[in-house]
């Protein structure tokens, strides 16, 4: 810096050129390329940096106004598919299914219900909404859908022991019956109290066929009506004359009322 | 099985009336998988001297042109997952390797993380006058030795079972205190660090660019503009990184 003012000074050198000025021309002696501060940059090249600065693209439709991201549906997991699997499996292979409320129970009052329930050949499963909801949609048990809103559990049976089931949930207090579906009906709790109320399958046999016997069993007694009144008469007279004979026997008395 | 998917009570009293919970299914994640991984033998950083084995006897001009520009060595990972990108020059001197040696040593676990150099130990010297003295009486003698960084390389690199958030806190401690700006990257993290650049460059919707101007010498913009400048684009100046632009 000092050599090129002393130039000027003298008047020779750089400085006889045309629009010298001391802040342009001292830089060229300055400091080096690479310094510890930031280094001044020529106005030139401070213009030419803000001319090629980046610019972003800018879509002539902004991305908000186009059409709504779709929610991305998730893999199925194994868990799950195994989980759905069961349910079909219980769905299936069972007559009687009843849904019930779950409120958390102390676990021995469980493990009782639980045992009580295996008795009747009862079991109780635990089932998540989330897979049950779309395999119901889907199946023909829509009906069953409202049913499985909160916290749910499932009590399947080969057999429909409604009536031995019931007793066991009255003893427990935080499963309460929502509805059932029994042999592909779908029955509320008041349908599944008076399906308890029926009697069982053989004794149902039995009446039914009782009340078909009924007609034809009153026509066998009207057709045996008479003989069956000879034959009691005959009876009570044979009664009487073994009755008569201690005192004093009458052999003539029956060839008479046989007449 | 059962995960409550809001709050800790069964009912939820809001002003909207009680809810009801939700139990949902727990999605159980698979753990990282850590089998190509190979261990170095010494899993701590090397004690690095403050002086090379054979000291210089001649002492070295200055040249600065070791910390211009974009580095051509160290610029991609080769055993670790995990390192200190350099977004800038600068030298490191012994103090530096201490620091960094003792903060990754301190804070990272030797069993199940290894962390290895990614540059060399100082070699430049560096000469300083004894002060107070005036200008001229020839060159100082050698005062310290430096490792010249430029900017894009990685100084150390970490790996090992374990992740990147768990190594961050401590890769960033360090990269603060070094001399020039740094950051803490995984291989993930360069990669679309370049990929970002690159789709940049791409869509850039300015139709004039540093590089093309340079080139082309349009206006007699070269007037003002060093040799180097053909080859640094615009993007660094003197020891600077100029991140932003392009």
């Amino acid at each position: 810096a000092p050599v090129a003012k002393m130039a000027a000074l003298r008047g020779g050198g750089a400085p006889w050129r045309r629009g010298w000025l001391p802040a342009l021309q001292l830089v060229r002696h300055g400091s080096k390329a690479v310094t510890r501060h930031w280094k001044a940059m020529h106005f030139q090249r401070q213009k030419l940096m803000a001319v090629t600065e980046y610019m972003a693209p800018r879509p002539a439709i902004p991305p908000c106004c186009l059409a709504p991201k779709k929610e991305k549906v998730e893999e199925d997991n194994g868990y799950a598919r195994l989980l759905r699997r069961q349910v079909e499996e219980a769905f299936r292979d069972n007559r009687m299914i009843a849904v019930c409320q779950y409120n958390s129970m102390p676990g021995e009052d469980m493990v009782l219900m639980r045992h009580y329930l295996r008795k009747h050949n009862i079991e109780v499963k635990f089932v998540l909404n989330e897979i049950i909801r779309p395999m119901l949609s889907q199946s023909k048990y829509k009906n069953l859908l409202p049913l499985f809103v909160a916290r749910n559990i499932l009590l399947v049976s080969p057999e429909t022991k409604v009536k031995e089931m019931l007793r066991v949930l009255k003893g427990v207090p935080q499963i309460n019956l929502l509805g059932a579906c029994i042999d592909n009906t779908i029955l509320s709790r008041q349908g599944v109290e008076n399906f308890a109320k029926l009697p069982s399958l053989e004794a149902a046999q039995g009446q039914t066929v009782g009340a078909l016997a009924l007609l034809p069993s009153q026509t066998s007694s009207l057709l045996q009506g008479g003989s069956a009144h000879l034959t009691a008469l005959l009876d009570e007279h044979i009664r009487r004359l073994q009755a008569g004979e201690t005192g004093s026997p009458d052999e003539s008395a029956p060839a008479q009322s046989s007449g | 099985y059962w995960k409550f998917l809001s709050g800790a009570d069964a009912l939820q009293e809001g002003p909207g009336g009680v809810t009801v919970p939700r139990a949902g299914l727990k999605k159980y994640v698979l753990p990282p998988d850590y089998s190509g991984i190979t261990f170095p033998e010494r899993t701590k950083l090397k004690f690095m001297d403050k002086v090379p084995a054979v000291p210089k006897v001649r002492r070295e001009p200055r040249q600065l042109r070791d910390i211009r520009g974009p580095s051509r060595e160290a610029t991609d990972f080769t055993q670790g997952q995990y390192g200190i990108l350099a977004l800038g020059g600068g030298y490191l001197h012994w103090g530096h390797f201490e620091m960094i040696r003792l903060t990754i040593g301190r804070s990272m676990d030797p069993k199940t993380m290894f962390a290895i150099w990614r540059v060399p130990a100082p070699y430049k010297p560096v000469t300083r006058k004894s002060l107070g003295h005036r200008m001229g009486g020839g060159k100082g003698p050698i005062d310290h030795y430096v490792t010249a960084v430029k900017s894009g390389r990685l100084v150390v690199e970490v790996g090992g079972r374990c992740e990147f958030e768990e190594v961050k806190p401590f890769l960033t401690q360090v990269a603060r205190k070094l001399p020039f700006p740094a950051i803490p990257i995984s291989r993930d993290g360069l990669e679309q660090m370049r990929q970002k650049e690159e789709e940049k460059r791409l869509n850039n919707q300015n139709p004039w660019t540093f590089e093309r101007i340079v080139t082309a010498n349009m206006l007699g913009m070269r007037k003002y503009l060093s040799p180097y400048d053909l080859q640094l684009k615009g993007r660094y100046w003197g020891k600077f990184f100029l991140k932003h632009r392009l």
